[in-house]
């Protein structure tokens, strides 16, 4: 930054470094490019800029993960944020894009990673897990749906039924779908034991459902998720719990089946 | 594009529409539920340009009801990276879906090299940044087949290469281009503080005749400086600075902008109406006093962009 004055793309891509890493930038530096005023120096004025872009997206990304905020405590959670902004920088035009990277981000330098499986730490699995679940719900709430249109009635026949396009199922090594909703009540569940967990994700009427599955029923909806039909549903249901698929048909279509719970739930529109 | 069109394709300045608030998600509610007598809405483009959910679908109601004014805080126009038409066509889009009465964004930069730092970031006011603004904005107005309205941005620091003050560069670019402006008063207010200027100069070489719109908002002063907040009612030195702002723009469509600690909408709405006070009277040279802060401050908040969704979430029975 000395010599000849600098173009406006050094002198951009120079503010932009001292905002991402505050670190980096020398005070004659900082008040070699900005002026000082009798109230602000230049570096004085730069802080400013460093410390709000930080606490701005800091604050963003407490809101899109809540629990994970609650769990690991905000200064813990803003150290995480901290690192995850210097490494995966935003670059999107919308705010609703800044957490989409974070649960691969902890994942991918979480202490153990060189470890073998069984030898990582649970409480990482644990919030990596907790990370990929708020991320969906977050991702749901804007996403497109089908509210305004009619979605599908206990009349409509098994051949039509197609799950409807906001909808999501996820699989995870802890009950974090409870953990999270009872955060949400303001309790302080503990965190908890290893143990399958599967869920679907469905917003209706612009209020997104969380239910909780069993294994099987989580592979019928996974053959639907994939395109199938309900015959596809309950092949794939047979398959994983070593039924036959006509006694899985039989319960599907029992007065209170799955198929009504998921169709009250809003599940289904008609093909 | 010639300076009186801007006048003519949007309806003359404020186009009338009087008081309005911007629009929060945490007020949706209230309005839909009862359609308060507020003049007219500013929504943030970027809060409703890509949503597929509850957003989009309450600013389409909100719309038949209301004028309405999009307001963007990632167009980026003084940018060196290249103007981004994906964005832009999202923004297009959704003008045509609302038909927005005008549509603005800030004379600052976000970003480059592919990133977004989510602020408001200052440029060097040179001749030559000038020229590199200015047609971008063209390029913008030709892509959007309408005026842009620009924003003065608050500030706390200036480059030592700058040779124009702000009211000249936005003078001179309002000039090259047609755009029109929308002059903040509490960014005024704050950034005349930062730099040690006086605001009631810098209105007074401000071109009033090109703006379109006026912000009012709330900012925290730290004693040494001022950080833009938005979270508290405006400061008596910003309402004077609105009185002669309002006078001299001949009656501009005015926005009261409340970012953080949001209250209620009635309580928002009540601080809007002050300016009806202020819009009638006389100047009035007013006392600063440090406000007592306990948090830390952030300028130009933007949490309140992103939606409580734990609070449309619902665990069914397994």
């Amino acid at each position: 930054m000395s010599g000849t004055p600098p173009d406006l793309p050094t002198l951009q891509q120079w503010m932009q470094q001292a905002l991402r890493f505050p670190r980096a930038v020398a005070r004659d530096e900082a008040d070699q490019v900005l002026a000082a005023s009798s109230q602000l120096s230049g570096v004085e004025g730069l802080a400013i800029y460093q410390r709000s872009y930080f606490l701005r997206i800091a604050s963003c990304m407490r809101e899109q993960f809540p629990a994970l905020c609650h769990t690991l405590g905000a200064v813990l959670f803003d150290d995480f944020t901290a690192d995850y902004i210097r490494a995966r920088p935003p670059a999107s035009h919308t705010l609703y894009d800044l957490g989409r990277r974070f649960p691969d981000y902890l994942e991918e330098t979480r202490p153990d990673r060189d470890a073998a499986p069984t030898a990582r730490e649970t409480w990482v699995d644990f919030m990596v897990d907790l990370a990929r679940f708020e991320r969906q719900l977050f991702a749901l709430f804007d996403a497109p749906g089908h509210e305004g249109r009619p979605f599908a009635d206990p009349a409509t026949p098994d051949g039509s039924l197609r799950l409807q396009p906001c909808f999501a199922l996820g699989a995870y090594r802890f009950a974090v779908p409870l953990y999270y909703h009872d955060v949400r009540l303001g309790r302080a569940p503990a965190l908890p034991p290893r143990e399958d967990s599967f869920v679907a994700l469905v917003r209706a009427d612009y209020v997104t459902h969380t239910m909780p599955l069993i294994a099987p029923h989580h592979q019928f909806l996974a053959a639907m998720a994939a395109g199938g039909t309900v015959e596809d549903g309950i092949a794939a249901m047979a398959l994983q719990s070593g039924r036959p698929p006509e006694d899985v048909r039989q319960a599907w279509q029992a007065p209170m089946s799955m198929r009504r719970r998921w169709i009250e739930t809003g599940f289904f529109v008609a093909a | 594009m010639a300076a009186a069109s801007v006048a003519e394709r949007i309806g003359g300045p404020g186009a009338g529409i009087g008081f309005g608030l911007g629009l929060r998600n945490c007020h949706f509610d209230h309005i839909l539920a009862k359609w308060p007598a507020v003049d007219w809405f500013e929504a943030i483009s970027e809060n409703f340009m890509d949503s597929g959910g509850r957003p989009r679908a309450v600013i389409r109601r909100i719309a038949e009801h209301y004028p309405l004014v999009l307001h963007g805080v990632s167009l980026s126009i003084g940018s060196t990276d290249p103007l981004n038409y994906a964005y832009l066509g999202r923004l297009k889009q959704l003008a045509a879906e609302l038909q927005p009465r005008w549509i603005s964004d800030h004379l600052c930069w976000t970003g480059v090299q592919g990133l977004n730092s989510h602020d408001l970031l200052p440029m060097p006011l040179t001749e030559k940044t000038l020229v590199h603004v200015a047609d971008r904005v063209r390029r913008v107005q030709d892509y959007l087949e309408r005026p842009l309205i620009l924003e003065n941005p608050s500030t706390y620091a200036r480059f030592r290469q700058s040779t124009l003050d702000e009211p000249t560069f936005l003078r001179e670019l309002t000039e090259a281009t047609g755009c029109g402006l929308l002059l903040d008063v509490n960014n005024v207010y704050v950034s005349c503080f930062n730099a040690a200027t006086d605001p009631v100069a810098y209105l007074d070489a401000f071109p009033c005749e090109r703006v379109v719109q006026i912000h009012l908002a709330g900012h925290q002063h730290c004693g040494t400086h001022i950080i833009d907040t938005h979270d508290r009612p405006v400061r008596p030195e910003v309402w004077e600075l609105y009185r002669l702002a309002w006078a001299r723009s001949g009656g501009a469509a005015t926005l009261l902008e409340w970012d953080g600690n949001i209250p209620s909408f009635a309580e928002c709405h009540a601080e809007l109406l002050k300016a009806t006070r202020y819009s009638s009277s006389r100047f009035e040279a007013a006392h600063v006093a440090p406000d007592e802060a306990a948090t830390v401050a952030i300028s130009n908040p933007v949490d309140f962009l992103v939606p409580n969704v734990m609070a449309s979430t619902v665990l069914e029975r397994a």
